[in-house]
């Protein structure tokens, strides 16, 4: 371990992160907000630490592997750090506590957020939050291998510890040419989804900040009432579908473009894609049932559409919402509350356990219980023709047992903070899986203004846990990580 | 004509034997000096002490008079160098033993087509292939397959009270009129009789009937078997050979259990093996056998790669009540115990390759070969040429040499049933079973 190479690696990635604020500040230019000093003001500053601590740590070889880990985790710590500079300096957020946790939020692609009235908000500012969760959605580390040659050789290390999934996969021999594609076909879809949402009416700004927290799987909106604002189906449906994509592993995406149909080859995919309709026809159903839209043509339509609309925006950890469902029936509550543990595909921009993990433990399971009945047999589980080897099913058991555990610390604490129960239940898991809304006084209709900072705080920390896998910064509090290699 | 093998282990050994029994000039090159010795010592050929794939060492064995180069070691790469260089240098036909399925995958860039060569046979899964066939009937103790498995030859013994039991041809063929089938021999007490109409049947013969392919499962209820349909099937060992069989069940849905003794194996045939169970244990373990129910099962196969295991495994099956069982035995010798034990039948990987091998090997007039287990008679298929003595004669006609008899006629897309007032045409395809004594008369008929 070498704190040398460590804070040079994130030096350098801060000045990316100034150097990205511009853009906020250039938007703040155009519609005249009157806030343009304090972005420029953030930019400046985060460009001149990062470059000051890069310039004064320069060191020749390479990055150790176990040094990814701490590279990754302080990399993104000191992004919602300097992320909420911003907010500070223009003045939208009055301490440092709630800033740092709308930042955390933004770059983990949660989306839970402080404002009340968000609509209020400078464009500037609501712009940057929005480029937050689509930085934080494909990885700002991916995106520094993408830009960077430099990171080229310990650049899978940082790679494997910030890109969701047990194993990620190479598309070209090249790591750089790797994250280059991935963030091609990011930049590409989010493109698409914003013509989209203009053919549908919206104008650029409410199209393009949309679009990018939409393939980020982050949920920021800046509207009050998220998506419900939008009355038109049409927005719906295009938000679902490129929630949905944003789900999907991206190197089926990229595959597709490279003229390869391979998703319905993909097991996972059929896993996620079946999860998610399955979700959404049991939530039309029960809320049909339960009398929450009438059972009329478009009753049936409009039950479809906020059934998918709400398992595809919970399932890939996305968080807009179009309805309260709150106010639905328990059972419905209960098919969605399931969905907050499920995430998207590994390789994809969505948070919680991932599908394949699921699968994978499904599939574990179902393997003990024939075990029984053939004591001897050699059994495997295989996703799709591949086998998985023990030792990645073991990776797998214990990521999904830490995840409980974070889950439950997380509840835990929030509860010792004098959150209610069902409050602190629904926050932790919204937070763990990058979610954003959860339940109780922090449903689809609220938000998290109203706790304490050191609610804030440890949400904040199981925001970062979670988007980068728990693995990676837990692993910095393991003893022998310390130790001199 | 000379013939090169490339290779005196199992099979090139006896391919060697059969090819100079025939009055072929047989080189055979070995790189093991005790092999080479062995086969020049026990068999009536030229040996080569040399690596195969050496084109100095074909040279010596003289591939640019060679008609058919036989590259038949235990390595693929060897074989297929081989045969590439005899291509190159001379011979006419050039026949690979492979194994490994990436070779030979059709379509590939390394496929048989585009490298040149002209059979590539793969001996385990010739085994497997023909193991299938066997536990696809109850009764079936050989197949053999003419005119590209649309005829097949079946061999299965005859129960008591059968409906054939005791009866002469000439009463069966009125009897049994809408049956499309050729009763080609008849064992009884270790003697092969080539049958006329007087012939009869009585229980316990072991028959070899011939029949197109479409009819032949109505064939063993006539001997007095229950209709089998293969739902479920066992196999103990997971040779090449069992694997290659486990591949078929699955492609064919059929439910299969495959266990073998190594670790290490179990986790490669569980990997080749999505649909298989696969289990770590034993094959004379009945304790596990029994556990994973081979009583009434409807076939259970023993493919351990030992002979002996293979033996004793299929008898703790078959005396717990599997259905119908095959036993994979490498050493000729073992064959002949196969029915005076009580098992149903047996697979020589070796002898299917060496038929495979040898049909090609004859080929011209000759389209395939079958030698049969524990049966002197061969089944043989000849093609018709405008100058055959055959051709345009009424079968009534024909002076058909004793201990021969025409099997089936194939003519394009018709399997025809030979009958007095058919005619034998240019062209056909004629399915003959016969005793080695009879086979020159034979041959003079089709020359």
């Amino acid at each position: 371990m070498s704190l040398r190479r460590i804070l040079n690696v994130v030096g350098l990635l801060q000045v990316f992160m100034g150097l990205s604020m511009v853009l906020a500040g250039l938007v703040s230019l155009f519609y005249r907000d009157g806030d343009t000093v304090g972005i420029f003001l953030a930019s400046v500053l985060t460009s001149a630490v990062g470059l000051v601590t890069y310039r004064r740590t320069r060191f020749k070889g390479d990055i150790l592997p176990r040094e990814g880990f701490a590279i990754v985790t302080l990399a993104w710590t000191a992004a919602a750090f300097f992320g909420a500079l911003p907010f500070l300096f223009t003045g939208t957020i009055q301490g440092f506590i709630p800033a740092w946790f709308e930042s955390m939020s933004g770059f983990s692609t949660t989306g839970a957020t402080i404002f009340t009235d968000i609509e209020a908000l400078p464009h500037g500012v609501l712009f940057w939050r929005s480029f937050t969760q689509w930085l934080g959605g494909m990885g700002i580390i991916v995106l520094a291998i993408a830009i960077l040659p430099y990171l080229g050789v310990g650049g899978m290390q940082l790679f494997k510890a910030e890109v969701p999934g047990p194993t990620p996969e190479r598309l070209r021999p090249r790591i750089t040419q790797t994250a280059k594609l991935l963030w091609l076909v990011y930049l590409g879809l989010t493109a698409l989804e914003a013509l989209l949402l203009m053919l549908g009416g919206m104008d650029l700004f409410d199209a393009s900040t949309h679009s990018l927290a939409t393939m980020a799987t982050g949920g920021f909106s800046p509207k009050n009432a998220s998506i419900a604002h939008f009355e038109s189906p049409y927005i719906h449906y295009v938000i679902i579908l490129f929630m949905y994509l944003a789900g999907v592993n991206f190197a089926l995406h990229f595959k597709a473009a490279a003229g390869r149909l391979d998703y319905f080859k993909d097991h996972e995919w059929r896993f996620y894609t079946g999860l998610l309709l399955g979700a959404a026809v049991l939530l039309m159903v029960l809320n049909l049932a339960g009398g929450s839209y009438p059972l009329s043509l478009a009753g049936v339509e409009h039950a479809l559409r906020d059934g998918l609309f709400q398992s595809v925006s919970i399932g890939t950890t996305t968080g807009f919402v179009t309805a309260d469902y709150e106010l639905w029936v328990p059972g419905a509550i209960m098919v969605l509350f399931i969905l907050f543990f499920t995430g998207g595909m590994a390789g994809s921009t969505g948070g919680g356990p991932k599908a394949v993990r699921i699968l994978l433990l499904l599939q574990q399971t179902a393997k003990e219980m024939r075990k029984h009945l053939h004591p001897r047999a050699v059994l495997l589980i295989r996703v799709g023709r591949r086998v998985v080897k023990e030792d990645v099913l073991a990776n797998v058991l214990g990521f999904v047992i830490l995840y409980a555990l974070l889950f439950i610390a997380g509840a835990t604490a929030l509860a010792l903070l004098g959150v209610d129960f069902v409050t602190a239940l629904g926050a932790s898991a919204a937070t763990v899986g990058n979610i954003g809304p959860g339940l109780g006084a922090v449903g689809p209709t609220d938000n998290y203004g109203w706790m304490s900072d050191s609610a804030l705080v440890v949400m904040s920390f199981l925001m970062l846990v979670g988007r980068l896998e728990i693995y990676t910064v837990l692993l910095l509090f393991h003893p022998e990580t310390w130790r001199k290699a | 004509m000379r013939v090169i093998i490339v290779g005196a282990g199992e099979v090139g050994f006896h391919l060697a034997e059969r090819l100079s029994q025939e009055n072929q000039d047989v080189v055979v090159v070995e790189a093991d000096p005790e092999r080479a010795e062995r086969a020049s010592e026990l068999l009536d050929v030229m040996t080569v002490v040399g690596n195969g794939a050496s084109i100095p060492v074909l040279e010596e064995a003289g591939i640019r008079g060679a008609k058919i180069l036989l590259a038949v070691t235990s390595q693929d790469e060897v074989n297929l160098i081989s045969c590439l260089a005899g291509s190159r240098l001379g011979a006419d036909y050039t026949i690979a033993r492979i194994s490994n399925p990436d070779y030979y995958t059709s379509g590939s860039v390394l496929s048989r087509e585009r490298l040149g060569i002209d059979l590539m046979i793969n001996p385990e899964r010739e085994a497997a292939r023909e193991t299938f066939q066997l536990l696809q009937s109850a009764a079936a103790t050989d197949v053999a397959n003419f005119a590209e498995g649309r005829v097949q030859l079946v061999g299965l013994v005859v129960r008591e009270g059968a409906a054939v039991a005791g009866k002469s041809l000439g009463r069966l063929g009125v009897e049994l009129k809408e049956y499309h089938y050729v009763l080609a021999a008849i064992v009884r007490g270790g003697e092969t009789i080539i049958p006329d109409g007087s012939s009869r049947i009585e229980a316990g013969d072991h028959i070899y009937v011939l029949s197109p392919a479409s009819e032949v499962l109505s064939i063993p209820p006539l001997a007095g078997y229950e209709p089998f349909d293969l739902k479920r099937v066992m196999i103990a060992g997971g040779s090449a050979e069992g694997l290659f069989l486990a591949q078929v069940l699955e492609e064919h849905h059929i439910e299969c259990t495959i266990l073998d003794r190594d670790r290490r194996r179990c986790l490669e045939l569980a990997e080749a093996l999505p649909k298989s169970l696969v289990l770590h244990g034993d094959a004379t373990d009945l304790e596990l056998l029994e556990m994973e129910g081979v009583s009434g099962i409807d076939g259970f196969v023993a493919a351990t790669g030992n002979d002996e295991t293979n033996l004793l495994s299929s008898l703790l099956a078959k005396s717990v009540g599997a259905r119908k069982v095959v036993s994979l035995i490498e050493k000729f010798e073992y064959l002949s115990l196969v029915p005076r034990v009580g098992l149903d039948a047996a697979v020589s990987p070796r002898m299917s390759a060496v038929n495979a091998i040898l049909r090609y090997v004859r080929r011209g007039r000759v389209t395939t070969v079958a030698t049969l287990k524990g049966i002197d008679a061969e089944a043989i298929e000849f093609r018709v040429s405008e100058d055959s003595a055959i051709a345009n004669r009424l079968i009534a006609d024909l002076s058909f040499p004793r201990g021969a008899i025409i099997g089936t006629i194939i003519r394009g897309d018709v399997i025809l049933i030979p009958r007095g007032p058919d005619l034998v045409l240019p062209g056909d395809e004629v399915i003959v079973f016969a005793l080695p004594e009879a086979i020159p008369e034979v041959e003079k008929l089709f020359g």
